[in-house]
């Protein structure tokens, strides 16, 4: 058995880390969204109801990739493990579990919509911006979120890895600045009404591809950082 | 010898900021020995054996392991064995759980040999890694060590925090398990004494530089301590290499490098001098000193040019 697949069995020895958690979050959330929103109607609320709890386990992924880092990193180097095979199994593990993630998003949309919104007009996995879609763009568009997310964690964390400290104050100090010139640029140039009708024109495809392209990006500076790493 | 060297390596150098880890080390290492690797703590002994491992990465040199370079190489690396002294556990693992991923990268993992040193350490399997006691986090670390059976396996003082009757099942194990699956052991310690006897070749570390690098076998009663009257002892030590002076009044205790004959030996008893032989622990000390002392007088000349 490859070494790299053996990296994905290890990070799943403790399932409850990876599999448990992310699904309490998102049951928790999705019934916490369901009994306020029949609250809502008891109380007498009126049209669609909106919830954002979908994205409750995306953020756990953030910090998932930060710390299948952090602590499995130093483990792995002392199971001589190479820090490639390291790399490809923790991504493959998680390219895994969010394409199943993504996968059951997209289910419950279709059960949402059959039951007229969990029968209280509600909006929790089908939201409307990204159910108008195929469902290979829906599917997609949750997969590319879970993974960016994950990627940023898992960034940032090589970062601290290699130049500890240091390196994650530069790189946010250094983001900061861009973020501010950028605004800047937009201020002084008085070309906000612009960027407001661009920012509206994203569709849910063209926010999948810009993020699957930021992805592989950090994906790609994730793996150099790695490199020259050291525990 | 055309054989292989298990480890090799050709003016390795590493250097923290201003500190000199590593300064052109060159050993090699053949295979199926037990190696003792020994000096002070910030010695460099867990830099080199992390160059050696590709966990980290000289400044200059080369490191081999069965001739290849271990860094990002998986078929040599998966050869290896090395539990740092500070090693880290992911946050959630529990005992057995290290145990089981161990078991998946280590080819020669054998699970009975680890369970029995889990009932000899008397280990709680089922506590979290994060709550163990120093000893019991050692005592992880040496059995993932033995049990994984690793061609070239580093032991980096697995013994802190371990007791007394710990540290010699450890001991007493190795040597049991080492006579049946001969591999390359290299053990880093500062308990020299304790391991003494288990090695049958001695490296010594000082500042990043390799100051003793011998077969155990002549490393003891290499060196002699004569004690007796002032006089007698400096008339019998003359000429040969001094590696200690302590003097008591009128007596004096000279260690010397030397292997003395049988016939001077009569000759000191004779004499009413009193030979006992220094022990590896005490020849280490007093190398690594001595070196340390050199060290100072080249850097001072140096100073003064």
């Amino acid at each position: 058995m490859s070494r790299i697949i053996k990296v994905a069995r290890m990070q799943l020895i403790n399932k409850w880390t990876f599999i448990g958690i992310p699904l309490v979050i998102l049951a928790s959330a999705f019934l916490f969204t369901l009994a306020i929103w029949y609250l809502v109607r008891r109380g007498g609320g009126e049209g669609i109801l909106y919830g954002g709890g979908a994205q409750a386990p995306m953020w756990y992924f953030l910090a998932l990739g930060i710390q299948a880092l952090t602590l499995t990193f130093p483990f792995a180097m002392a199971m001589s493990v190479s820090r490639r095979s390291f790399y490809l199994g923790t991504l493959a593990l998680f390219s895994a579990c969010a394409l199943i993630l993504a996968v059951f998003y997209y289910l419950m949309g279709l059960v949402e919509i059959a039951t007229g919104g969990w029968g209280v007009d509600g909006r929790f996995f089908a939201l409307q911006w990204i159910a108008e879609n195929n469902w290979l763009t829906q599917i997609l568009f949750y997969f590319v979120l879970m993974i960016l997310l994950f990627m940023l964690g898992f960034f940032a964390a090589t970062l601290y890895m290699r130049w500890r400290t240091t390196g994650v104050l530069v790189f946010t100090i250094g983001l900061g600045l861009a973020l501010l010139g950028a605004v800047a640029l937009i201020t002084l140039t008085e070309t906000w009404p612009q960027v407001g009708r661009w920012l509206a024109a994203w569709t849910a495809a063209g926010v999948t591809a810009a993020g699957a392209g930021l992805a592989v990006v950090l994906a790609g500076s994730s793996y150099l950082t790695l490199r020259k790493a050291i525990v | 010898m055309s054989e292989t060297p298990a480890i090799a390596t050709r003016a390795l150098s590493k250097t923290y900021k201003d500190v000199k880890a590593l300064d052109n080390v060159g050993l090699s290492l053949a295979p199926n020995r037990i190696y003792g690797l020994l000096g002070r703590n910030g010695a460099g002994k867990t830099t080199l054996m992390s160059i050696l491992t590709g966990q980290n990465f000289a400044d200059h040199g080369t490191a081999e392991i069965f001739g290849h370079a271990p860094f990002e190489h998986d078929p040599t690396l998966a050869r290896l064995c090395f539990i740092r002294e500070s090693q880290k556990y992911p946050d959630d693992f529990k005992v057995f759980q290290a145990f089981h991923a161990a078991a998946l990268f280590f080819g020669n993992w054998e699970e009975e040999l680890a369970q029995d040193l889990i009932r000899a350490f008397n280990l709680p399997v089922k506590r979290r890694i994060k709550k163990l006691s120093r000893g019991q986090l050692s005592a992880v670390g040496v059995i993932i060590g033995m049990a994984s059976r690793a061609d070239i396996t580093f032991f980096d003082e697995p013994y802190l925090g371990l007791d007394a009757v710990a540290r010699q099942i450890f001991y007493d194990r190795l040597v049991e398990d080492f006579a049946q699956h001969p591999r390359t052991i290299v053990l880093s310690s500062h308990l020299i004494d304790e391991v003494a006897n288990l090695l049958e070749h001695v490296i010594v570390i000082d500042q990043g530089r390799i100051i003793i690098d011998a077969e155990a076998e002549e490393l003891q009663g290499a060196a002699v301590t004569v004690t007796g009257g002032a006089q007698k002892v400096e008339e019998f030590i003359a000429g040969y290499p001094v590696i200690h002076r302590d003097a008591l009044g009128s007596l004096s205790s000279i260690s010397i490098r030397a292997r003395l004959s049988e016939e001077q030996r009569d000759r000191a008893r004779a004499q009413g001098l009193e030979l006992t032989p220094v022990s590896l622990q005490q020849l280490v000390v007093r190398s690594t000193l001595n070196s340390q002392k050199n060290q100072e007088q080249t850097t001072e000349r140096q100073a003064i040019k």
